[in-house]
């Protein structure tokens, strides 16, 4: 007995036909805002356009050497590491921590769930800028409580200080994550088998034990997930950064994404611009290849 | 076989209605696209303000264009911070487009995002605006834009001669190329609280930057209250600490476009700002936006600032008591001048680009040019003429201010603004390596660095020539600076 392959009757009938129809406004959609300048900036970065000079004269590798000498490059550079890292344990700990709160039943449970996603969904500008007031220098409402609270006699001037700026823009961005990372946490969390942990609970593992033991190394690969995407939308955004502090003062919150803007748009050297944007492009691959890479592992372990 | 429910559509159906909904969709869009024509009036006014235009003031004239025009002419400009003006301004645009037979929109947006769209639209080869315009010096776009000498030689031809101020501010003597038309200005005096400075013995607001650092102390160990000169990364502290510079007898370039920021006047104005900082102000100069010392002054917070009228017009318009406290000074004295570069320097450019309406755009320049009176009225007295001829008013407005100062004569200081105002590049011309200097706010750093006491006066000018030699070798490569 054969079997023989039907070929469908309409193209709508058609897999292939549909998975590319499917396909095509997110490739179209990559290829457009995302694939496009970026050739276009690695093309950039080999020149010295400029934004009022649009002529492309290929000068090798001078921009990268102008921005490497530059002193505030090197300032952004090891503040976008300090950015991400600091920001990304803050988000790996609080989005934890929180998905264990929302995978219990407790009254009021769909207001928390809401009130926990809402700075992830509300408009990043908007909810800087609220951040911005909230962090005002004269008028900051937390400078009010904690005088109210006798903690403090003068004003914070959370923006004023370089280490309070670094302070609140990575307050800030770890505020604005945890809800993504909570999510996908809470989606693994879900996905642990219940026989485990009703085993564990038989065993009679206290509440440390079995996270320590037994959920955050099952939760590991997941938690790998968060990282990456944390670690990605810190470096690549700057939103956060020139909202509140436009990377002041003296510099002292600027990072390659914000830098690359003052630098290419506001200060006209375009190519220049995109060689500090092109820069962190490596390790942004290495660091997705290499937490792909563990957490691929830990899944078949 | 199963009866199929009426609700039910397969796959294929899907993807046809899909289809469909979609192309109606596009067709729809495309449609109101190409032809509903928004008035221009609520054309995109920034964060949605607007206000009545302006009661009384001169009437608009017009002068017939010397050419036949036709076609569409599509401004780009700010979201003016007197908001009375967009409202006169816009009909005014249009009524002109009108009665030369060209049809005009014009797209306002937040001051802030004006540099991003003016340089993503030359980029791209096909600006979408035929006239763009910016309220700083747009030197970096010289190699695409077209040259105004024409513009210029037509209105010196009609209304005498443009202020060195405004040409120092649009034209490159190395190229000898008018990259942008800077028919209009805005002066930059010092604001301050009267009741607070006569409590310490100076009534008419410091004369100096020695009064400056006497009296703003006083007042600030007495009543709490502390001054605002911005030493934060934008536009304000950009103008008033070059104004610094330029009192001490400092500057970025000389006027062959020599760096010569490096010198002991630089590390003598460091120090004054250091001195100025310890006594009369708080970190949040270093935190400081465009508008945080508006905002500080109007609500009772600072004693000084140095900045436009606008704040003042605010606390008239929003009825605040702190208005009628508000006076002003001309620029301080420092130990060798006194001098403040202007607040806005209003660059006109025309793309350098196929399909742009260039003759529509000259002539709007010339009409706008024309009209000089009712565009300083309008604006409530913030901008001024770069052909001082056109408005012949202005003087007796500033005396006796038409918009409720109380006295009357509050404004008479801007009288004089000629005297005490320049362009920032001074003393030589605005280029593009002080352009992006401004950009970068390497002078706001320099000073911060050395007010916090992350570095000594010396290592900060040090550092901050470094980067700005490497600045002026860049635009000096390309040809656009003198120099070197």
């Amino acid at each position: 007995m054969t079997s023989t392959t039907r070929q469908p009757r309409y193209l709508g009938d058609n897999p292939r036909f549909l998975a590319g129809l499917f396909m095509s406004p997110a490739v179209i959609y990559i290829i457009a805002l995302v694939g496009f300048p970026f050739v276009l900036a690695i093309i950039y970065a080999f020149t010295d356009i400029s934004t009022g000079n649009p002529d492309l004269e290929f000068v090798g590798l001078a921009t990268f050497r102008r921005v490497l000498a530059d002193p505030v490059f090197r300032d952004s550079l090891w503040n976008t590491f300090l950015f991400a890292v600091v920001a990304n344990v803050l988000v790996v700990i609080l989005a934890t921590a929180l998905a264990e709160i929302l995978i219990r039943d407790f009254k009021g449970k769909w207001l928390v769930r809401f009130l926990v996603l809402l700075p992830w969904v509300a408009p990043v500008s908007l909810a800087t800028i609220t951040w911005l007031w909230t962090l005002d220098s004269i008028f900051s409402p937390i400078d009010w409580l904690l005088r109210q609270a006798g903690l403090i006699t003068e004003n914070m001037y959370w923006l004023g200080r370089p280490g309070t700026a670094m302070t609140s823009v990575i307050a800030v961005q770890a505020w604005r994550i945890v809800p993504l990372a909570a999510v996908i946490v809470l989606a693994g969390l879900i996905a642990i088998p219940k026989d485990i942990t009703d085993a564990v609970a038989v065993d009679g593992a206290g509440f440390w034990r079995r996270m320590f033991q037994v959920t955050i190394p099952l939760l590991a690969p997941i938690i790998a997930v968060a990282v990456l995407f944390g670690v990605i939308l810190t470096i690549s955004d700057m939103s956060v950064v020139y909202v509140l502090t436009r990377g002041g003062p003296t510099n002292s919150t600027q990072v390659l994404s914000t830098w690359a803007f003052i630098k290419g748009i506001e200060g006209g050297a375009l190519a220049q611009g995109a060689a500090v944007a092109l820069f962190l492009l490596p390790v942004l691959i290495g660091i997705t290849a290499v937490v792909l890479r563990l957490a691929r592992r830990r899944e078949v372990l | 076989m199963p009866r199929r429910s009426p609700f039910v559509i397969t796959r294929r159906e899907f993807l046809y209605l899909s289809g469909a909904a979609a192309l109606t969709a596009a067709c729809g869009t495309g449609g109101s696209a190409t032809t509903t024509t928004v008035p221009t009036t609520l054309a995109g006014t920034g964060a949605g303000t607007t206000a009545a235009p302006v009661e009384g003031g001169p009437e608009v004239s017009f002068v017939e264009p010397a050419e036949q025009l036709s076609g569409e002419l599509k401004i780009l400009l700010w979201s003016h911070f007197v908001p009375a003006h967009d409202s006169w301004f816009d009909p005014f645009a249009q009524e002109w487009g009108e009665m030369v037979g060209v049809d005009v929109t014009v797209d306002h947006i937040a001051v802030a995002d004006v540099p991003a769209a003016i340089a993503s639209e030359i980029q791209s080869g096909q600006p979408e605006h035929d006239l763009m315009q910016y309220i700083a010096v747009l030197s970096q776009h010289e190699p695409s834009v077209v040259d105004m000498a024409d513009v210029v030689q037509e209105a010196e031809n009609r209304y005498g001669t443009m202020l060195d101020l405004t040409r120092r501010s649009s034209f490159n003597p190395n190229t000898e190329k008018y990259y942008a038309y800077a028919p209009s200005w805005v002066p930059d005096p010092g604001d301050y609280r009267r009741s607070l400075w006569e409590a310490v013995g100076f009534p008419d607001g410091p004369a100096s930057y020695d009064d400056l650092l006497q009296g703003g102390s006083e007042i600030f160990s007495s009543e709490g209250v502390q001054l605002g000169i911005g030493m934060s990364q934008e536009i304000d502290s950009n103008m008033a600490l070059r104004g610094l510079l330029w009192s001490f007898g400092a500057g970025i370039q000389d006027e062959n476009e020599n760096v010569i920021i490096n010198s002991d006047a630089t590390i003598a104005a460091i120090e004054y700002m250091n001195e100025l900082f310890a006594g009369a102000m708080t970190p949040e100069v270093f935190a400081w936006n465009a508008a945080s010392n508006n905002q500080g002054l109007n609500s009772g917070e600072l004693s000084y600032i140095l900045n436009s009228i606008s704040a003042y017009r605010t606390a008239q318009d929003e009825g605040l008591e702190v208005a009628d406290d508000i006076f002003f000074t001309p620029a301080l004295a420092g130990p060798e001048t006194a001098l403040v570069a202007s607040h806005v320097m209003y660059n006109w450019i025309v793309p350098d680009a196929p399909d742009v309406n260039v003759a529509a755009a000259k002539e709007f320049l010339l009409h706008y040019t024309e009209n000089l009176a009712p565009v300083a009225w309008n604006s409530k007295l913030y901008d001024f003429p770069a052909f001082p001829d056109r408005v012949p008013d202005l003087t007796g407005w500033i005396d006796s201010d038409p918009f409720g100062s109380n006295p009357a004569d509050k404004l008479k200081v801007l009288n004089t603004s000629l005297d005490w105002a320049t362009n920032i590049g001074h003393p030589g011309p605005a280029n593009p390596a002080v352009g992006q200097i401004f950009g970068e706010s390497i002078i706001p750093v320099m000073f911060a660095e050395a007010a916090q006491g992350a570095k000594s006066p010396q290592q900060a000018v040090e550092d901050a020539e470094a980067q700005i030699n490497a600045i002026f070798d860049d635009w000096r490569g390309q040809g656009l600076v003198g120099g070197g």
